[in-house]
């Protein structure tokens, strides 16, 4: 799996390309981690990107909620955005849907966080 | 490795004197290690001799002996380079190669300058590159003593390895212990469960809870991620889910107890899939809530399967004071049910294909029939058909029911 890294104004995105299993899952949380610790201030925004995504297990998930946990803790807005339909499934079937911002496409999740326009 | 015919020694590949040969110069033995230091010897004291040669004013006595010596050393030399060649298997190779050079042009000078005095002079600097036998001996003495400490590395960490391999098959056999190994003994009940965990510690666990007011609770669940952490966050869960069961007869109520209490005991964040079910085995009635596990899928007489009907709440271990709603379905005599974890159904073939939930609906209608130990054996054996040489990344947890009255 690969994950890159952009910035979009005050806004970090993260994209986690591939498969997220149990063996990417540490080598993500780490990327998450240092997205998070080198986002600056307030306002600002962290979004993960899973248009690249195709598949999540369960310790892949967990990032997502150590992500939503950090953002939280740092006083950033957090949203994930474009869900395929087999992550989405994985997302709606946890709950996580439901406790964190998911959001159909990029441009709305930068359109809906602040920081996310300049 | 074979050698060219014109390069072969004439010997055969393994006689005695070629053995001798390997002994000596290729060996680790008492008779190499004195070989080895004779001819280090003999490279210090003509390096001195060189030296010593280009001083003017030399007696000449002095001079008979440096040549003298300079014959002995050449002799022993050649006998070297004579001993090397038998005992390699590629002759070519090893004239060819840096050292194999650097030998012949060691006691080359010798003999070409009896051909020609005016090369004499030339050809005897030559000997200083003698100082380059020296640089083979100290490479070969220092690549011995690195490779006698990695293999007392290698000894210690076979041992560590051994250790932790010892320490993780005791706790996955605890791990396998605290599982359930039968069904409770009912009238008109049969169930069968397996587990077949993946070779990294997982975190998938069932459980049958006999209740107080004689329905019986069944349990699958998955914990996210792998290793000791997996394993340790299992046996909490299962732990203060059979605990709360127990307390609370109702699903739903049950689930959201336990979650409150894994919020409080999750310091590395991390969450587990529960469905949650309780039989009434006299009425057939399955009341049942789930916390973001996959739906059990119901197979009915007439050949329909299909997942029970109901949303999956949040997963547990999150945040606390989530609500899990309660459903309930009625099971019809000789309906089956089968509980599963992703395991099963991500179950990953050689080509990145998973084994997914068409496949495991068509085993279960083909096998619906029988006894719910074999209905778990066909899908198990389908699996495994399926994943072929792909290795197991995830546990493979499976119950089944079925309910028919008496």
């Amino acid at each position: 799996m690969k994950v890159r890294v952009e910035t979009v104004a005050r806004t970090t995105i993260v994209i986690p390309e591939g498969r997220l299993d149990f063996g990417a899952a540490a080598n993500f949380q780490v990327q998450v981690e240092q997205a998070l610790a080198s986002a600056g201030q307030g306002p600002a925004a962290l979004i993960i990107d899973c248009a690249g995504l195709e598949y999540i297990s369960s310790a892949g998930l967990r990032v997502f909620l150590l992500a939503a946990r950090g953002a939280q803790r740092s006083g950033f807005s957090f949203a994930v955005c474009s869900l395929h339909q087999p992550v989405r499934e994985v997302f709606d079937l946890s709950g996580f849907s439901h406790v964190m911002t998911v959001l159909p496409d990029r441009a709305s999740a930068l359109a809906q966080l602040p920081g996310g326009s300049s | 490795m074979s050698a060219p015919a014109a390069l072969s020694t004439g010997l055969p590949q393994n006689s005695g004197f070629r053995a001798l040969a390997v002994r000596l110069v290729q060996g680790e033995g008492a008779y190499a290690r004195r070989f080895d230091n004779l001819i280090l010897a003999l490279i210090v004291l003509s390096l001195m001799s060189v030296g010593l040669e280009a001083m003017s004013a030399l007696p000449s006595w002095a001079r008979t002996a440096l040549k003298v010596e300079e014959f002995i050393v050449v002799a022993v030399f050649a006998l070297e380079y004579a001993l090397r060649l038998i005992a390699t298997d590629n002759k070519l190779g090893f004239i060819l190669s840096f050292y194999g050079v650097v030998d012949l042009l060691a006691i080359a000078p010798f003999f070409l300058s009896g051909l020609d005095t005016r090369f004499l002079r030339v050809l005897r600097v030559l000997r200083v590159l003698r100082v380059l036998k020296l640089q083979r001996r100290v490479l070969e003495a220092t690549v011995a003593v690195r490779t006698r400490e990695l293999a007392e590395r290698n000894v210690a960490l076979e041992q560590a390895q051994a250790q932790l391999k010892a320490e993780l098959d005791v706790a996955r056999a605890m791990q396998s212990a605290i599982l359930p190994s039968a069904f409770p003994a009912r009238a008109g009940c049969d169930g069968s469960a397996r587990m077949t965990p993946a070779s990294t510690m997982g975190g998938d666990f069932y459980d049958f809870i006999e209740l107080p007011d004689g329905r019986i609770g069944i349990v699958m669940a998955d914990v996210s991620g792998k290793g000791v952490p997996a394993a340790f966050f299992m046996a909490v869960s299962r732990t203060n889910l059979r605990e709360q069961a127990v307390r609370f007869l109702d699903p739903g109520a049950c689930l959201a107890r336990t979650n409150d209490i894994l919020c409080t005991q999750n310091p590395l964040d991390l969450f587990v899939t529960v469905f949650y079910g309780i039989l009434d085995p006299i009425t057939g009635r399955l009341s049942y809530a789930n916390g973001g596990h996959n739906p059990p899928l119901i197979a009915r007489v007439g050949g329909l399967v299909e997942p029970l009907d109901g949303a999956a709440a949040l997963v547990l271990g999150v945040m606390p004071g989530v609500t899990y709603p309660n459903h309930a379905i009625e099971l019809q005599p000789d309906d089956r049910l089968v509980l599963y974890t992703d395991g099963v159904t991500e179950a990953f073939n050689p080509f990145d294909e998973a084994y997914g939930l068409t496949r495991l609906v068509a085993q279960i209608r083909a096998h619906r029939t029988g006894t719910t130990e074999a209905l778990i054996e066909q899908i198990c054996s389908s699996v495994t058909d399926f994943a072929g040489v792909a290795p197991q990344s995830d546990d493979i947890t499976l119950t089944a029911l079925k309910w028919s009255p008496q």
